[in-house]
């Protein structure tokens, strides 16, 4: 209660003439070129090369101190950045800039990556290795201890070093400390990964295939351009702060952060192909099961994101990416934002026109999560269908595709609709809506009822992720899907299997493949059958079996057409053996 | 903000061999400078039309910044510069690099001309664009915050169904509690405590300045509105954001 009492008077002394904040600024502006002044004055400038020297000086028994005094040095290297500005700031007059080169380590606060290169690292604790002989240590002992990406799997090589002289497991591991060593595994610098193919070029980076040293495993290496006026693009910077949180099974995992002075390149693992590729992989055609759970797998990583109030504002079937196993997860998270306030107005233009929801389209600005509910929908008919669901290369276009297929809003399917300036100013004709079944022959009642619950006009009445995920239409994948934890695949299921897709284009046909494929599209040019295989002409029995001479030129020919005209047949691949294929027939 | 920093300057004097009693002796320094620096940002984040969000978050990344790093180290206006550009990205409010320094530019010399566009800006600019990624170094990219804003209007919402309306209207609670939460930021208790309660000891604050009481059910009406918060957490965030306002009295 003394206490109170205390907080009060002092309260009452300092609320007294009204001095919140703004108030007080105005009136010391004035006196704030002084203080800037003297604050800079008060530093001491210099001093850090006459340091850096004297422990140089310790020699290498004092190895700890080399290695966190290296650490330090960093550290004060961008003091040049510092100085050029208090020189600014004293003296205008004669701006002296000294602009040093400023060498950007890597990963997060981490010294140099360079400046402690392995070379220059010794042993800090030799002394104290003798009373602890022969320890050893797991490569979990290590991810946990520096939390590393439980999946990755260290060479051997590095625990033999870590088991020899390391201070990792004999000091107690501050932040800076873990930090040197993860950058003395190697992360955090260019050197371990080796750049292999090109993936794709953006705006503001390019995709590379990589493969890391250390892991021998694939990654993808998203290397960011740093605009010299702009810095580091602001998409980058709330990709990779957004990126670090999220942890799941659906969503790609950012391994690595590397700094260099020209680039920021961020370390993905690496994925197969995207939702498109596939796609395209399989003749616009996937197989119907694989499509619930790849619509299920989008769904359980944006419930994520969503309750973890971040919006992904850029979902597209090129933004989802699919391993061999069938795992689905979200990338590209660069429009994605941590939705603070829900109120809150944001920028319209975010998300690619195809999968923009109407709303957003006639200039609605206070969205939440719904907008991803809306391409959910567009991708969910994509995948069952073959084709993109309102392909409108502008916003009238955009709009147009949508209420021809769902009807021209009205104030009775949209309440509000008919006092939208924008609406009224397009002047649509009034379409009738469409039956969503006419339009996707492969698709059950159930989902019939979720995609016409995801392609809703209103956001507010559109089906969020987590109800979504427990729609009818998933009902045959059981209930412990829904209560997996975070990070497990739900591949992890036995009874959870992604099916073989049938239209598939592989490069690892067998021979025997390969000629039912040959003769199956033989069946459908219609033109020759084969006299010579009596078991595969069961196959296709709707074919009518007139013998007909079957030359081998013809084949050769037609095959070497397709090559070349690339004609988008299942079959066909880039090292489709036809002469192995001929070999069989003839 | 005392622990690591002391820890700091313990560091430094460890490695460079300087005599600790130097260091360690202007730590008040230091609590003034940032205390400069941070009205220093509040200012500028106004003069650019910066919203309140934006600019907290430029606040909460100059304290962020100078847990770990020492002021001996970093130029401070130069790294509250670059946290202004970097809020303005984090936040969706894009502001250019040459706005920015033509307003600090005419915050340090009131009376003077605008800088010439010649290499010595750009090099300033180069200087600030640099910053902001060693900012985001030493932040280990972890530059979105929660801030305490949309709490204390929820919180103020829910006091406001409780009180009378007679007293409501006729004390400034709402206005006082967000001036208090604004000028909070000049500190660093924005990084220390958990958003909520920075919210509810600002409403706290301004309900025991005008003398309104709530009334008082089975709990408090703190204990009703957050559940995890302690008297002594509250106090605690009281004395701190007390502190400051002598602050501004030393640093006029």
């Amino acid at each position: 209660m003394d206490r109170m009492r205390k907080i009060k008077r002092q309260l009452s002394l300092t609320l007294r003439g009204g001095s919140s904040g703004e108030k007080s600024l105005n009136e010391t502006i004035g006196s704030q070129d002084a203080g800037a002044h003297s604050d800079s004055e008060a530093m001491p400038g210099g001093g850090s090369a006459s340091l850096r020297g004297s422990v140089r000086g310790a020699g290498g028994s004092f190895s700890m101190h080399s290695l966190l005094q290296s650490y330090s040095s960093a550290l004060r290297r961008p003091r040049s950045l510092g100085r050029s500005l208090s020189s600014y700031l004293n003296h205008t007059t004669r701006l002296e800039i000294v602009h040093e080169d400023v060498k950007m380590g890597s990963d997060g606060e981490s010294d140099q990556a360079s400046a402690t290169s392995s070379d220059e690292v010794h042993s800090p604790v030799r002394v104290r290795l003798r009373n602890n002989p022969g320890r050893k240590i797991s490569t979990e002992d290590i991810n946990k201890r520096l939390s590393l990406p439980a999946d990755i799997r260290l060479p051997d090589g590095y625990l033999e070093k870590f088991s020899l002289n390391s201070p990792l497991f004999d000091k107690p591991l501050s932040r800076r400390l873990r930090r040197v060593s993860l950058s003395e595994i190697g992360f955090g610098k260019l050197e371990t990964y080796v750049k292999l193919d090109k993936l794709g070029e953006g705006t503001y980076a390019t995709v590379y295939k990589g493969r890391s040293k250390l892991t021998d495993n694939l990654v993808a290496l998203k290397e960011i351009r740093l605009e010299h006026e702009e810095g580091a693009p602001c998409t980058a910077i709330r990709e990779v702060s957004l990126l670090k949180d999220l942890k799941h099974a659906n969503i790609v995992t950012l391994h690595d952060i590397i700094h260099t002075q020209k680039s920021l390149t961020l370390v993905f693992e690496y994925l197969d192909k995207d939702l498109k590729q596939y796609l395209d992989d399989c003749g616009n055609c996937i197989h119907m099961h694989n499509v619930k759970l790849f619509l299920f797998q989008l769904l359980r990583g944006l419930n994520y994101c969503h309750r973890r109030k971040v919006l992904h504002r850029d979902l597209k079937p090129q933004n989802l990416l699919i391993n061999d196993r069938g795992e689905l997860k979200l990338a590209d998270f660069g429009l994605a934002r941590a939705k603070s306030i829900p109120t809150k107005t944001y920028s319209n233009e975010v998300v690619t026109l195809w999968y923009r929801p109407p709303d957003i389209l006639l200039g609605s600005t206070d969205y939440s999560t719904q907008i991803d509910m809306w391409g959910v929908g567009c991708i969910f008919y994509e995948m069952a269908t073959g084709r993109p669901l309102f392909p409108g290369s502008t916003v009238e276009e955009e709009l147009h595709f949508i209420f021809k297929l769902l009807g021209t809003p009205t104030e009775e399917t949209w309440p509000g609709i008919t006092s939208n300036e924008e609406f009224i100013s397009y002047n649509y004709p009034r379409y009738r809506a469409d039956c969503l079944h006419n339009h996707t022959p492969r698709l059950d009642n159930d989902g019939v009822d979720l995609l016409s619950k995801l392609l809703q006009f209103e956001g507010k009445k559109r089906i969020s992720a987590d109800e979504a995920m427990r729609h009818s239409y998933f009902q045959c994948l059981g209930e412990r899907v829904l209560t997996l934890p975070d990070t497990t695949s739900i591949f992890a299921l036995q009874d959870i299997q992604l099916e073989k897709e049938t239209g598939m284009r592989t490069t690892s046909l067998s021979d025997s493949e390969l000629l039912q494929r040959c003769l199956r599209f033989r069946h459908t040019l219609g033109t020759y059958n084969c006299s010579s295989a009596p078991s595969q002409r069961q196959e296709a029995p709707s074919v009518p079996s007139v013998p007909v001479p079957f030359p081998t030129v013809n084949i050769y020919f037609v095959l070497l057409t397709v090559i070349k005209q690339k004609c988008p047949i299942p079959f066909y691949s880039h090292d489709f053996k036809w002469f192995k294929l001929l070999s069989l027939v003839v | 903000m005392q622990a690591p920093r002391s820890a700091a300057v313990a560091e430094t004097g460890q490695l460079g061999g300087r005599g600790n009693a130097a260091a360690v002796g202007d730590s008040s320094n230091d609590t003034k400078t940032h205390f400069r620096v941070c009205r220093f940002i509040i200012e500028t984040g106004v003069k650019l039309g910066m919203r309140s969000v934006p600019v907290a978050t430029a606040c909460a990344l100059y304290h962020k910044f100078f847990q770990t790093a020492s002021l001996e180290v970093y130029e401070p206006y130069l790294v509250a510069m670059s946290c202004i550009y970097l809020a303005g990205k984090v936040e969706e409010q894009h502001l250019r690099t040459r706005d920015i320094i033509n307003v600090c530019h005419r915050y340090f010399h009131p009376g003077r001309d605008p800088l010439q566009l010649d290499s010595k800006f750009w090099e300033l600019r180069d200087s600030v664009v640099q910053c902001e990624l060693l900012i985001l170094r030493q932040l280990n990219f972890q530059v979105s915050f929660e801030h305490p804003h949309k709490y204390l209007l929820h919180y103020l919402l829910s006091v406001r169904c409780l009180l009378n309306r007679h007293a409501w209207s006729r004390t400034p609670i709402a206005e006082t509690a967000w001036a208090l939460l604004k000028d909070s930021y000049h500190g660093p208790v924005c990084v220390q405590h958990r958003p909520q309660h920075l919210a509810l000891t600002a409403l706290y604050l301004a309900l025991h300045t005008y003398g309104v009481q709530v009334p008082r059910g089975e709990r408090e009406w703190w204990q009703v509105l957050c559940e995890d918060v302690t008297r002594t957490q509250i106090e605690d965030i009281m004395t701190e954001l007390l502190q400051l306002y002598d602050m501004e009295a030393k640093c006029t």
